[in-house]
């Protein structure tokens, strides 16, 4: 039953009346607004830096770990045919790649070129008493130090197989710091998210309270929830944007004088420290809205209509 | 277009309407009166949903307004016109303002809210106020403004709580006109007043509660 004729698009409408009042209100509350979008922008921006230090770790880590190898050594008695089953099944392996086979002969070869001159010593062997080895890497994903002991205990079982070696330390250190960074990420990053949700839900609490009376008038002119909620959600909404656009520019900024400052002592430092990805500007305004955008959701939760 | 069928009403122990039962029909021109006190905006209060019967059934055109859930209040409140006892204009709206948002919440255009807030500030000649804020209006001037804000979107019913209330005699007059009109077009209008001047040989219903009942119902 509709008593005045109403426009085609209601929805239109109360988006566009939400908009306009979430814009008065801004304009109206221009410093408790300011602060809280400097707040969020700070938490954010504090938020991104962890991100571009992350980043530039995990990317010189996945450098440092290309260098992770695994040498099976063969047995003196290996027959061709043990080989030739090694290999199939070294290269048969999703997690290994660029499987190379150094034979007996070859290993002699390459000791007697790095000793050069003085690999007359070697005359003292009436054999070559180097083993056949296989040389593999093993993928970065499957760098876990469990798993890894694991294939190569199983490897060592493998006919004609004499010794695994792998740098078994090392490994460990890399994957401790791997975790580290992991957890150290989830605990940041929740907390970040906790804060700006927070900030952002006690502002439109302030608002709510400010505006009280308006919200019961409005109910009482029979205002729908969507009427009177978002305009509350729009505010949110620009809170978060607003303050991931200051510390997208921020972070921008923050990149940009570093890389000037430093490649002058460092010139290396082009190579070593990458830029975020450019999505990755986007991605913190959109983060900020969807964190205000909590914030407001939980305060209009407590208009009750 | 009203009906209120043996409703109860308490406030704690002490009931304010008891067993009341009134019919009023589609079109209807109505006095609620009674001393202070008596109930009376409580009895709008119920057809409008700010508050919920202990007792008994009301329905409002095709509302079952006693058993309406929460969700179904602000279709019923966008049918009727309110004039509240205390305005509940908003301070920081201009005239205009306030009465554009009763249509604003129909989700009306801007360009029609335009026309019929214009259309009835002009009616209640309030037209070179429309763009200052309501604290600076006289009493007879706010209490015109929350006429105009109750009539704008043309409901199904208009309530009107103690209308009168701050005006003169020339101005009460001219707001009794303006019901009488709007009550011509087919709204159903309820006065709630202490001001007998405004009913008497009127020629329109009235019903005086007292102490939690309706003492009489007569014509004025
Ligand atoms: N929310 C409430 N809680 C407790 N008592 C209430 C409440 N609302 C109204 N009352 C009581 O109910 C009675 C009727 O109040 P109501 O406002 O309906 O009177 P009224 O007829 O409109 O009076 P007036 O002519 O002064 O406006 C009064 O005694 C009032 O104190
Ligand atoms: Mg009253």
């Amino acid at each position: 039953m509709k008593t005045v004729n109403s426009s085609n698009n209601i929805w239109l409408e109360v988006l566009r009346y939400s908009v306009k009042t979430a814009f008065k209100s801004i304009i109206h509350e221009k410093w408790i607004n300011l602060l809280t979008v400097l707040t969020v922008s700070t938490g954010l921006t504090i938020l991104s830096a962890f991100i571009m230090i992350n980043t530039n770790v995990n990317s010189a880590l996945q450098r440092w770990a290309k260098n992770f190898g695994v040498v099976v050594y063969l047995n003196e008695d290996a027959s061709k045919e043990d080989e030739f089953i090694l290999k199939k099944r070294f290269s048969e392996d999703a997690d290994i790649e660029n499987v190379n086979f150094v034979s007996k002969d070859r290993a002699f070869e390459e000791i007697k070129k790095t000793l050069g001159p003085n690999a007359l010593i070697l005359d003292v062997f009436n054999e070559n008493p180097l083993p056949s080895s296989f040389e593999f890497r093993l993928k970065s994903n499957s760098l876990v130090p469990s798993v890894v002991k694991q294939k190569a205990a199983q490897i060592g079982q493998w006919p004609g197989v004499q010794e695994v070696q792998y740098g078994e330390k090392w490994l460990a250190s890399l994957n401790t710091i791997v975790n580290a960074m992991k957890i150290v990420s989830i605990i940041f990053g929740t907390a970040i998210f906790i804060a700006v949700t927070f900030i952002t839900y006690s502002t439109i609490r302030i608002f709510l309270h400010r505006r009280k009376e308006e919200i019961e008038t409005l109910k009482l002119l029979g205002a729908s929830r969507s009427f009177i909620r978002l305009p509350f959600l729009m505010e949110g909404l620009f809170i978060g944007t607003m303050g991931g656009a200051l510390s997208s520019l921020a972070i921008f900024g923050l990149y940009s004088f570093t890389m000037y400052k430093m490649v002058e002592f460092l010139p290396a430092i082009r190579f070593i420290v990458s830029s975020l990805p450019l999505y990755v500007y986007l991605i913190i305004p959109a983060a900020g809205a969807a964190m205000s955008l909590a914030g407001s959701f939980m305060a209009i939760g407590k208009i009750r209509y | 277009m009203i009906v209120f069928a043996d409703v109860t009403k308490r406030f704690g122990k002490k009931a304010v309407l008891d067993s009341i039962s009134i019919n009023i029909k589609k079109g209807d021109l109505l006095f609620i009166t009674g001393p202070s006190g008596a109930g009376k905006t409580t009895l709008l209060k119920l057809i409008y949903c700010s508050e919920r019967p202990d007792a008994g059934h009301i329905t409002v055109a095709d509302w079952e307004v006693s058993r309406l859930s929460q969700r179904g209040i602000p279709e019923l409140r966008r049918n009727i016109g309110i004039i509240f006892q205390d305005f509940k204009l908003l301070p920081n709206r201009t005239v205009f303002d306030n009465v554009a948002l009763a249509l604003s919440i129909h989700g009306m255009n801007p360009g029609k809210i335009r026309h019929y807030v214009n259309e009835v500030l002009e009616e209640v000649k309030l037209m070179d106020k429309a763009n200052l804020f309501p604290q600076f209006l006289s009493g007879g001037e706010q209490q015109r403004v929350v006429i105009a804000r109750a009539m704008v979107s043309k409901p199904l019913v208009l309530l009107a709580d103690e209308p009168t209330g701050d005006l003169d005699v020339d101005n009460a007059k001219a707001i009794m006109e303006l019901f009488s009109k709007i009550n011509g077009k087919g709204t159903t209008v309820l006065v709630a007043t202490h001001d007998e001047t405004l009913f008497q040989g009127s020629g329109y219903r009235v019903i005086y509660l007292n102490d939690h009942y309706i003492e009489k119902e007569y014509m004025g």
